[in-house]
Order: C-alpha cells, then sequence, then structure tokens
C-alpha cells in the first residue's frame, strides 16, 4: 500500500529556523540584514517577488519526493488560488492542495476556475475544505454564518460544485444556493474531480465529511485520540455507505539523533512566549479546542508538552500553525508515522521549518525508512 | 499614452492531434492552456500594453488564465473579466491583492455585469436589473474597503464586514485597475464611482458619453478615462484587408462575428487606415483600446510590429 506524502507551503512567509520566531524569509517582517526578501536587492525593488520562495519551496519538495504541498489561507496570507494558478506551469508533478472556505465562492464559477486550474496543471488540484474558525477572524471574511449553518453550506457548496461537473445540467434548490441548468463546458467537465480533503472534528464537521470527503484530514492528536476521532467517522461513513481515507498534518523536527531534536525543540521553547499556551480562544473550532485539552498539565518545562512518546504539542509557541508535531530522531519519527499507518492514515500533510531545507531533509532522510 | 489590450480567444477548440506520422514527443509537458499562455507572451514580446481576459460562461476560467499569464510576463498588463458573483469581495480581493504582489502590479478588473437571465441562472445567480450594479457597486466598495483600510467594516444589502482590511505586506498595492462599460444610466453612474477607464462601443455617442461621465465622476471626485472595445483586421494595404475580410467591407464593419470575433464591430483597412481611424477615437479622447483580432498569436505580433509603428506615427502629427 502506498501513502501519499504531502509538504507544505508557506503563504505567510517563513523563519529560519525553530528558534527565534520572526518571519525573516518573504516581506511579513522588516527587512533586515539576513533577510530573505525576493523583492528587493540592496533595499531596491528587483521585479522579483515572494512567489519566487514558494516556487523554490515547491520544487523542493517535489524533488524530494513530495507528492505535493498544502497551501493555506487565512486573513493574512497570500491566496492560494492566485499562488497557486501563478505556479502550475513551473512545477511538474507537484499538486496543488489548496486551502478554502467554501463560502467564500460561487459554486458554479469555482468550478470553472477548478477545472481550468485542472487544465493548466494536468489535474494537480486537490482541495482542503475548511469551514472556518469563527470569531473576528469569519467577520473579517464577510461571513456571519454560525458554526453548523456553515458546515450546512459547505455541503450545498460540494453538491453543486459536483453537480455542475459532473451530473450536468444540474439543477439545485437550498438554503444557501440555487442553480438552473448549471454545466461545466465539455472540455472542463472532462477533468477529473479533485481529491476532497475535509477538516473539522465537530459532528457537523464529520457528518459532512461523510458525505463528501475522499480524505478526512485531522491535525495530528495523541494516537488514541485520533483512533477515537477515526473510528467515529467510520462509524458514521459505514451509516452514509462512504468509505474514507485518513490524512493527518503534523510538523516534524527530525534529526540524525533524538538529542539534537530536542535540542532544537529546547531552543525554541526557551526563547518563546509560554503565556501563548493559554491564549488563541476566540474561535468556535473544535479542533484546537480538543488541542488546548491535550495540553492541560502545568508547564514546565518544554518536555512537559511530549503528551506521548515523540508527539510535542507546543508547536504552537515556536511558529503560527497547528500545535502537535513528532520529534525525535529520523528513525524514531520514521517509526511513529509507521504507526499512524497502522492505524489507518493513508496520506500526511508534514511540515518543517525552515520549509525549503526541512522538505529536502526529511524527504531524503526519514521517507525512506517507512515500512509502511 | 495609448493603451492596446489584447482579448484572448479562451473559447475551448477542439483537441488537435499530430496524426500518425510525426513523432509526438509532447506527452504531458504540454497542455491545452499551452497556445494560450504562448499568445500571452506574444503580446508581451510584440510589445502589446496588455491582454483582456474574458469572462466566458463556456471557456476557460479567466483568474487562473490570468494568474499564469502574469507569472509569464513581465510587462503585460493582464485584465480579468469576471462576473461579480463569484466570489465574496473580501475574497476577491484577496486574490488579487497576491497577483498584483506577485506581479509588480499589472492586474487589472473587468467586472462583467451583462449576459441573458438564463446563463446567470446556470451561474447560481438570479439578480436581475438595477440590482445588478447595486451589488457590483457594493462589491467594488467593498473590496476597495478592505484592500486600503483597516479596520473597515461595511454593511450593505449584499455584503457585510466587520472589521476588516489587509495587513502588512498585503497593504500599499495598487487596486486593480478598473474597466467597465455601458451606456444606461446606472453603468455609468457605476463607472464615475468605480472605473479608471470605461470602454464604449466603436459606434457609441463617444462625445455625449464622455461629457455625460466628466459631470458624474466629477461628484465623486474623480477622473474616468474612455477606452473603445472592437475588432480589427488590418493588413498591408486596404483592398487586401478587405479581401480578408469580405468585399463589403467598408472601414467601419459589423461583420466580425462571420470571422468568428465575439465582437461584431470595428475596423478593416492598412495600418495607416486603422492608425488614422484610431486616431479620430484618441482625439475624441479615447486612451484605450481593448481590441480583438483572431488567430489572436499571429495577431498579436501584427499589431506590434505593424499597427503599433503606424499608431506611433499618428500620435507625433497629432502632437505637433
Amino acid at each position: 500500500m502506498s501513502v501519499d506524502f504531502y509538504w507544505r507551503i508557506g503563504m505567510h512567509g517563513d523563519q529560519r529556523s525553530l528558534r527565534e520566531r520572526a518571519e525573516s524569509r518573504g516581506d511579513w517582517a522588516p527587512h533586515v540584514a539576513g533577510s530573505i526578501t525576493p523583492a528587493l536587492r540592496g533595499g531596491a525593488p528587483d521585479g522579483y517577488a515572494y512567489i519566487e520562495h514558494m516556487a523554490d519551496v515547491a520544487r523542493a519538495a517535489e524533488s524530494a519526493g513530495f507528492y505535493g504541498g498544502l497551501m493555506p489561507s487565512f486573513p493574512f496570507t497570500d491566496d492560494p488560488w492566485a499562488a497557486a494558478a501563478m505556479l502550475a506551469r513551473e512545477t511538474r508533478t507537484f499538486r496543488f492542495m489548496v486551502a478554502f472556505q467554501p463560502g467564500f465562492l460561487n459554486p458554479v464559477h469555482a468550478a470553472r476556475m477548478a477545472a481550468t486550474l485542472q487544465r493548466a496543471s494536468h489535474g494537480r488540484v486537490v482541495y482542503n475544505v475548511i469551514t472556518g474558525g469563527g470569531g473576528p477572524a469569519q467577520l473579517w471574511w464577510g461571513d456571519e454564518v454560525a458554526h453548523d449553518d456553515r458546515y450546512a453550506r459547505t455541503q450545498e457548496f460540494l453538491r453543486v460544485h459536483r453537480g455542475v461537473w459532473q451530473e450536468r445540467p444540474f439543477d439545485f434548490d437550498g438554503r444557501f444556493y440555487r442553480v438552473e441548468g448549471g454545466a461545466l463546458p465539455d472540455a472542463l467537465a472532462a477533468q477529473e474531480f479533485p481529491e476532497v480533503y475535509f477538516s473539522g472534528s465537530s459532528p457537523a464537521a464529520i457528518d459532512a465529511a461523510g458525505r463528501h470527503a475522499d480524505y478526512y484530514l485531522s491535525w495530528l492528536e495523541p494516537f488514541g485520540a485520533l483512533a477515537e476521532k477515526f473510528a467515529a467517522v467510520r462509524a458514521h461513513s459505514a451509516a452514509t455507505g462512504r468509505t474514507h481515507r485518513f490524512a493527518v498534518r503534523a510538523e516534524v523536527v527530525a534529526r540524525a539523533t533524538e538529542e539534537a531534536a530536542w535540542a532544537e525543540v529546547r531552543r525554541g521553547f526557551e526563547a518563546a512566549d509560554t503565556a501563548a499556551l493559554r491564549a488563541g480562544r476566540s474561535g468556535d473550532s473544535v479542533g484546537a479546542a480538543r488541542s488546548r485539552a491535550f495540553l492541560g498539565g502545568p508547564v514546565n518545562g518544554y518536555r512537559d508538552l511530549e503528551v506521548a512518546p515523540n508527539v510535542w504539542g507546543g508547536f504552537g509557541l515556536l511558529r503560527g500553525g497547528p500545535a502537535f508535531g513528532l520529534v525525535g530522531s529520523y528513525q524514531q519519527v520514521a517509526e511513529r508515522l509507521d504507526e499512524l499507518i497502522a492505524l489507518g492514515v493513508d496520506s500526511f500533510i508534514l511540515a518543517g521549518v525552515p520549509h525549503l531545507e526541512e522538505a529536502h531533509r526529511v524527504g531524503e532522510e526519514v521517507l525512506p525508512l517507512l515500512r509502511g | 499614452m495609448t493603451e492596446l489590450l489584447l482579448r484572448l480567444p479562451t473559447r475551448h477548440g477542439p483537441p488537435t492531434g499530430l496524426g500518425p506520422v510525426p513523432r509526438d514527443v509532447r506527452a504531458d509537458h504540454y497542455g491545452p492552456l499551452e497556445r494560450l499562455f504562448q499568445t500571452g507572451r506574444a503580446a508581451e514580446t510584440a510589445g502589446l500594453g496588455g491582454v483582456l481576459v474574458p469572462h466566458d460562461p463556456l471557456g476557460e476560467e479567466s483568474w487562473t488564465v490570468a494568474a499564469g499569464l502574469l507569472r509569464h510576463s513581465r510587462h503585460l498588463r493582464v485584465v480579468a473579466e469576471f462576473h461579480p458573483g463569484f466570489a465574496t469581495p473580501v475574497y476577491a480581493a484577496k486574490m488579487a491583492v497576491t497577483l498584483q504582489r506577485f506581479s509588480a502590479q499589472r492586474l487589472g478588473w473587468r467586472p462583467a455585469l451583462d449576459g441573458d437571465a438564463a446563463e446567470h441562472a446556470a451561474q447560481g445567480d438570479f439578480l436581475s436589473g438595477p440590482d445588478r450594479y447595486r451589488r457590483a457597486d457594493e462589491f467594488l466598495t467593498a473590496a476597495k474597503g478592505v484592500w486600503t483600510r483597516r479596520p473597515f467594516s461595511f454593511e450593505g444589502r449584499f455584503y457585510r464586514v466587520l472589521e476588516g482590511g489587509f495587513d502588512a505586506p498585503l497593504t500599499g498595492w495598487a487596486f486593480p485597475r478598473v474597466y467597465l462599460s455601458g451606456t444606461g444610466e446606472e453603468a455609468l453612474e457605476l463607472s464615475a464611482r468605480h472605473a479608471d477607464v470605461h470602454l464604449l462601443g466603436p459606434a457609441d455617442d463617444i462625445k455625449a458619453v464622455r461629457a455625460e461621465l466628466a459631470g458624474r465622476s466629477a461628484r465623486w471626485g474623480r477622473d474616468v478615462e474612455l477606452g473603445v472595445e472592437l475588432s480589427v483586421l488590418a493588413r498591408d494595404d486596404t483592398a487586401e484587408a478587405r479581401a480578408d475580410a469580405g468585399s463589403d467591407a467598408g472601414p467601419h464593419w459589423e461583420g466580425f462575428a462571420g470571422l468568428g470575433h465575439t465582437l461584431p464591430s470595428g475596423l478593416v483597412g492598412s495600418y495607416d487606415d486603422v492608425a488614422a481611424l484610431f486616431d479620430d477615437y484618441a482625439r475624441r479622447g479615447v486612451r484605450t483600446f481593448s481590441v480583438e483580432a483572431l488567430p489572436a498569436l499571429p495577431e498579436a505580433y501584427r499589431l506590434g510590429e505593424r499597427l503599433l509603428p503606424a499608431l506611433a506615427e499618428q500620435e507625433q502629427a497629432r502632437v505637433r
């Protein structure tokens, strides 16, 4: 059995390392000596832009053996649809996993956009359907729909999206969308419908995933909790008749020795503001609440955040993004990934900071050790 | 300075094979959009001002094509035509700011408000009449708002934003150059409020629209440039152009649909003839020419090699 390994493209710059939380790659922080800001040379605009670095990361992941990369989307990031469309023609096999909230796009137009991107990229578009974390960020986007209704809207979106692509002509009259005679033109409809990675930990999310996802995607959690979550999804999809594949997102710090890996984490932890562990509760994300719950105990040192062997929950302190990742020797990280595969994981979205160099490292040192 | 935009053909033709004889080594290296991207390169290399990527429910999607074109050029302005219902204004602005950041600010927007009711219904859009203009106004207001202000809140009939607005480094980039069109009162008011360029048909009453737009846009403290959108068939001499068009073609011709054009009206003649007709428009205040010429790839070179020098001569003569 083969497993798909994705990497991540930073849509918000990158850090030099996990040791200091400063986005010195890209133009998110003021330019200082040593910044990698493709766009400025000697302080003057040089015709390049941050997308050059994104292209470098995509090519690094591609040549290191990754199947593709997740391109996240937040209010403060660049947009993944636009960036993927720009990068389509200068990569060969790299699949663009575009994160998007269906509520922000018209499902018929989005189908045409995705199908054209399929044509531009030879079918390398993958969806990471996200339904939003609520709170002020949701209103920032101009979206006032409440948590469970957002999942209902996502379901309608995917229904219409697939309908105009595969059941032409398609009529629909729902709570959020109405279409009469929607249909992609033949050349676009001939493109493969992108694989759907679906995130969300709430019952509403699991219900929606059961109907529309190819992969149920979760952040890394302690393995027992993940197994329970997968069991709940399996039970639900048994009821809807769909079979599921599972995917996990995990940060990776892998070094030649376990000591070297933890030393990296320790240096980052000691420089970090640990008060942030208690912050960030403004939204209605169930997944984020679960992550916080796993980190309930007192935190006196960085190893207190190791909730299971090699599973560390403090990554939110060291860089933007989810809390949990794997820390250990190349061999240990490979063993943990193998354990996740044994739990039923069919696909991974891995990431490491800095993304460019770590894509090569993980591709060359960790992935070859997997036994499947 | 005159801006010359070339309209790109985004409707898919039938796939072409090489037949049984040539060894086909293209495999997966060349895809169905290759010709389109090469046409953009041709426009860039030939020195045209830009390209227009039309909104066509039966064609390739314009934002995706525009993103590829911007990535593969350095100078070309790329105007993406799109239906305002395609996304929320915040999301559209977000996509646009990424394209602006990564293209040295060469993106243009052409909101498309026309189309018949059945076409719109198939796109999931049931707005009609003046509401389409009201929504476009809200769309552009909200998109510009999040682009230029933080916090930005907006409460309209179609869109709401609460404490939105971009943060650095998504701030400080030029808003896409906005192209609008139409001769009705709602269209002109929308242009007065939002357009950088208002595009007219070749037979529209330019003088009247210019006066009307000047009055309306002054109330908003704005200035709107004029453009015309038309088909062009220019050849070495008048006779050749007429022969290629069909024998009845005069310099102003309505028969371009017969040649497969989307824009039925346009100009037929020698390079000097067409340059002189462009100059007539320029004297009436037209600064942008959005042109359809087919087949687009060779015509991009023809326009660059032949028409642009003739236009430059006309312009020099006018300035003298």
